[in-house]
Protein backbone atom coordinates (compact mmCIF):
# COMPACT_ATOMS: atom_id res chain seq x y z
CA UNK A 1 0.00 0.00 0.00
CA UNK A 2 2.60 2.46 0.83
CA UNK A 3 4.77 3.73 -2.17
CA UNK A 4 8.23 4.85 -0.05
CA UNK A 5 9.65 4.75 3.38
CA UNK A 6 11.66 7.35 4.78
CA UNK A 7 12.77 7.28 8.67
CA UNK A 8 10.06 5.07 9.90
CA UNK A 9 7.57 7.44 7.87
CA UNK A 10 6.09 6.46 4.34
CA UNK A 11 3.53 8.54 2.15
CA UNK A 12 0.48 6.07 1.14
CA UNK A 13 -1.45 5.50 -2.31
CA UNK A 14 -3.95 8.38 -1.68
CA UNK A 15 -1.15 10.56 -0.08
CA UNK A 16 -1.40 10.71 3.47
CA UNK A 17 1.72 10.27 5.64
CA UNK A 18 2.03 7.04 7.46
CA UNK A 19 3.81 6.52 10.63
CA UNK A 20 3.84 3.50 12.92
CA UNK A 21 0.53 4.03 14.25
CA UNK A 22 -1.02 7.23 12.82
CA UNK A 23 -2.17 8.85 9.32
CA UNK A 24 -1.94 12.53 8.74
CA UNK A 25 -2.73 14.65 5.86
CA UNK A 26 -3.11 18.48 5.40
CA UNK A 27 -6.59 19.84 4.79
CA UNK A 28 -7.48 22.95 2.82
CA UNK A 29 -10.14 25.48 4.56
CA UNK A 30 -11.06 26.94 1.31
CA UNK A 31 -12.00 23.06 0.02
CA UNK A 32 -13.32 22.36 3.52
CA UNK A 33 -14.34 24.61 5.63
CA UNK A 34 -13.47 24.21 9.25
CA UNK A 35 -17.16 23.08 10.42
CA UNK A 36 -16.87 19.80 7.91
CA UNK A 37 -13.55 19.28 9.80
CA UNK A 38 -14.72 19.26 12.94
CA UNK A 39 -17.77 17.39 11.41
CA UNK A 40 -15.48 14.57 10.48
CA UNK A 41 -13.28 15.00 13.56
CA UNK A 42 -16.48 14.27 15.71
CA UNK A 43 -17.57 10.75 13.78
CA UNK A 44 -14.21 9.32 14.57
CA UNK A 45 -13.00 10.42 17.84
CA UNK A 46 -14.69 6.97 18.59
CA UNK A 47 -12.93 5.14 16.29
CA UNK A 48 -8.91 6.74 16.60
CA UNK A 49 -7.41 9.96 18.50
CA UNK A 50 -7.76 12.86 16.65
CA UNK A 51 -5.57 15.60 16.41
CA UNK A 52 -5.45 18.63 14.82
CA UNK A 53 -2.58 21.78 14.27
CA UNK A 54 -2.03 24.33 11.69
CA UNK A 55 0.73 24.30 9.62
CA UNK A 56 -0.44 27.35 7.77
CA UNK A 57 -2.72 30.10 6.78
CA UNK A 58 -5.83 28.10 6.51
CA UNK A 59 -4.63 25.27 6.04
CA UNK A 60 -5.35 22.24 9.02
CA UNK A 61 -2.92 19.26 9.59
CA UNK A 62 -5.09 15.63 11.19
CA UNK A 63 -3.18 13.24 12.73
CA UNK A 64 -5.36 9.92 13.51
CA UNK A 65 -4.06 7.96 15.89
CA UNK A 66 -4.88 4.20 15.55
CA UNK A 67 -6.40 2.95 19.59
CA UNK A 68 -4.36 -0.64 19.42
CA UNK A 69 -1.62 -1.60 16.49
CA UNK A 70 -2.32 -1.58 12.86
CA UNK A 71 -0.99 -1.97 9.41
CA UNK A 72 -0.15 0.41 6.85
CA UNK A 73 -2.95 -0.57 4.96
CA UNK A 74 -5.46 -0.31 7.16
CA UNK A 75 -3.91 3.30 8.90
CA UNK A 76 -4.63 4.36 4.91
CA UNK A 77 -8.06 3.14 5.07
CA UNK A 78 -8.76 4.90 7.78
CA UNK A 79 -8.06 7.83 6.26
CA UNK A 80 -9.46 7.37 3.41
CA UNK A 81 -12.69 6.99 5.02
CA UNK A 82 -11.92 10.31 7.02
CA UNK A 83 -11.30 12.11 3.97
CA UNK A 84 -14.56 10.89 2.63
CA UNK A 85 -16.19 11.65 5.67
CA UNK A 86 -14.95 15.22 5.01
CA UNK A 87 -16.42 15.26 1.60
CA UNK A 88 -19.79 14.51 2.73
CA UNK A 89 -20.08 17.25 5.23
CA UNK A 90 -18.64 19.45 3.46
CA UNK A 91 -21.57 19.07 0.55
CA UNK A 92 -24.09 18.50 3.74
CA UNK A 93 -22.83 21.75 4.72
CA UNK A 94 -23.15 24.10 1.78
CA UNK A 95 -26.53 22.21 1.03
CA UNK A 96 -27.72 23.43 4.09
CA UNK A 97 -26.40 27.18 3.66
CA UNK A 98 -27.91 26.96 0.30
CA UNK A 99 -31.36 26.03 1.62
CA UNK A 100 -31.00 27.86 4.95
CA UNK A 101 -33.68 30.75 3.30
CA UNK A 102 -36.46 28.70 1.66
CA UNK A 103 -36.14 26.62 5.43
CA UNK A 104 -36.27 29.66 7.14
CA UNK A 105 -39.41 30.88 4.89
CA UNK A 106 -41.32 27.42 6.00
CA UNK A 107 -40.28 27.74 9.52
CA UNK A 108 -42.17 31.11 9.72
CA UNK A 109 -45.05 30.42 6.95
CA UNK A 110 -45.94 27.42 9.71
CA UNK A 111 -45.44 29.78 12.69
CA UNK A 112 -47.76 32.10 11.14
CA UNK A 113 -50.18 29.34 10.02
CA UNK A 114 -50.42 28.27 13.71
CA UNK A 115 -50.52 31.90 14.98
CA UNK A 116 -53.44 32.41 13.17
CA UNK A 117 -55.73 29.10 13.42
CA UNK A 118 -59.38 29.94 15.36
CA UNK A 119 -59.47 28.95 18.86
CA UNK A 120 -62.48 26.28 19.98
CA UNK A 121 -64.20 29.39 21.20
CA UNK A 122 -64.29 30.85 17.44
CA UNK A 123 -65.05 27.57 15.94
CA UNK A 124 -68.19 27.35 17.98
CA UNK A 125 -69.02 30.83 17.42
CA UNK A 126 -69.14 30.21 13.82
CA UNK A 127 -71.21 27.47 14.40
CA UNK A 128 -73.85 29.32 16.23
CA UNK A 129 -73.68 32.04 13.49
CA UNK A 130 -74.50 29.71 10.65
CA UNK A 131 -78.05 29.65 9.37
CA UNK A 132 -79.46 25.95 10.13
CA UNK A 133 -83.13 26.74 9.46
CA UNK A 134 -82.67 25.34 5.83
CA UNK A 135 -82.47 21.63 5.60
CA UNK A 136 -82.98 20.30 2.50
CA UNK A 137 -82.32 16.46 3.29
CA UNK A 138 -84.26 16.54 6.26
CA UNK A 139 -81.65 15.57 8.24
CA UNK A 140 -83.63 16.85 11.24
CA UNK A 141 -86.87 15.14 10.46
CA UNK A 142 -87.08 11.54 12.73
CA UNK A 143 -86.94 8.76 10.34
CA UNK A 144 -91.08 8.01 11.61
CA UNK A 145 -92.16 11.08 10.63
CA UNK A 146 -90.21 10.82 7.14
CA UNK A 147 -91.58 7.19 6.01
CA UNK A 148 -94.76 7.73 7.39
CA UNK A 149 -94.38 3.76 9.29
CA UNK A 150 -93.64 3.44 13.19
CA UNK A 151 -93.24 0.31 13.33
CA UNK A 152 -90.61 -0.16 10.69
CA UNK A 153 -87.08 -0.75 11.83
CA UNK A 154 -84.63 1.51 9.97
CA UNK A 155 -81.70 -1.34 9.79
CA UNK B 1 6.51 15.16 31.56
CA UNK B 2 4.15 15.78 28.24
CA UNK B 3 3.13 19.13 26.17
CA UNK B 4 0.50 19.24 24.23
CA UNK B 5 0.05 22.68 22.13
CA UNK B 6 -3.44 23.62 20.82
CA UNK B 7 -3.92 26.50 18.26
CA UNK B 8 -6.62 28.43 19.73
CA UNK B 9 -7.93 28.86 16.33
CA UNK B 10 -8.95 25.36 16.20
CA UNK B 11 -9.30 24.48 19.93
CA UNK B 12 -11.71 26.37 22.11
CA UNK B 13 -9.77 27.38 25.30
CA UNK B 14 -13.01 26.91 27.27
CA UNK B 15 -13.09 22.74 26.26
CA UNK B 16 -9.56 22.63 27.14
CA UNK B 17 -9.81 24.02 30.78
CA UNK B 18 -13.14 21.61 30.69
CA UNK B 19 -11.16 18.81 29.29
CA UNK B 20 -8.38 19.34 31.89
CA UNK B 21 -10.70 19.28 34.67
CA UNK B 22 -12.48 16.33 33.48
CA UNK B 23 -9.05 14.26 33.66
CA UNK B 24 -7.88 15.75 37.17
CA UNK B 25 -8.15 12.41 38.44
CA UNK B 26 -6.35 10.82 35.25
CA UNK B 27 -3.19 13.14 35.11
CA UNK B 28 -2.15 16.82 36.23
CA UNK B 29 -2.51 18.71 34.03
CA UNK B 30 -1.70 22.52 34.00
CA UNK B 31 -2.72 24.86 31.20
CA UNK B 32 0.11 28.09 30.09
CA UNK B 33 -1.44 30.59 27.85
CA UNK B 34 1.31 31.37 25.08
CA UNK B 35 0.32 33.70 22.00
CA UNK B 36 -2.26 31.89 19.57
CA UNK B 37 -1.36 28.67 21.37
CA UNK B 38 -2.63 26.69 24.71
CA UNK B 39 -0.48 24.88 26.08
CA UNK B 40 -0.98 21.59 28.31
CA UNK B 41 1.47 20.84 30.53
CA UNK B 42 1.19 16.65 31.86
CA UNK B 43 2.48 15.88 34.63
CA UNK B 44 2.14 12.25 36.62
CA UNK B 45 -0.33 10.12 35.41
CA UNK B 46 -2.74 7.60 36.64
CA UNK B 47 -4.85 5.02 35.65
CA UNK B 48 -3.73 4.46 32.15
CA UNK B 49 -0.39 4.84 30.00
CA UNK B 50 0.57 8.14 29.39
CA UNK B 51 0.01 8.01 25.82
CA UNK B 52 -3.62 6.52 26.44
CA UNK B 53 -4.77 9.03 28.72
CA UNK B 54 -2.43 12.80 26.61
CA UNK B 55 -4.62 11.30 23.27
CA UNK B 56 -7.92 10.75 25.36
CA UNK B 57 -7.32 14.03 26.67
CA UNK B 58 -7.08 15.56 23.17
CA UNK B 59 -9.78 13.83 21.99
CA UNK B 60 -11.80 15.01 24.67
CA UNK B 61 -10.67 18.57 24.22
CA UNK B 62 -11.87 18.25 20.05
CA UNK B 63 -14.95 16.86 21.12
CA UNK B 64 -15.73 19.86 23.85
CA UNK B 65 -14.81 22.41 21.12
CA UNK B 66 -17.33 20.54 18.68
CA UNK B 67 -19.88 20.46 21.15
CA UNK B 68 -19.27 23.99 21.86
CA UNK B 69 -19.00 25.61 18.52
CA UNK B 70 -22.74 23.61 17.72
CA UNK B 71 -24.13 25.10 20.54
CA UNK B 72 -22.81 29.01 19.75
CA UNK B 73 -23.61 28.33 16.19
CA UNK B 74 -27.49 27.18 17.23
CA UNK B 75 -27.47 30.08 19.71
CA UNK B 76 -26.58 32.71 16.56
CA UNK B 77 -29.63 31.14 14.62
CA UNK B 78 -31.95 31.23 17.67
Amino acid sequence: MALGEHDGRSESRLGFSLGPDHVSFDVDETVYPLDAIYGGCYLFVDRCFVFLTRPGPRVVNVRLTSRGPATLAELDALGGEFVNELLSQANRLRLSQATARIREYYTAAALRAAASAPSVDDLLAELDAEELGDDPLEIAVPWEEKTGNKETDPK
Amino acid sequence: MGRITFDRSLYNPDAVEAAAAAYAEYAEITLERAGDTLVAVVGAVTGGDRQTVESSFCNLVLQETVVRMRRAAASEEE
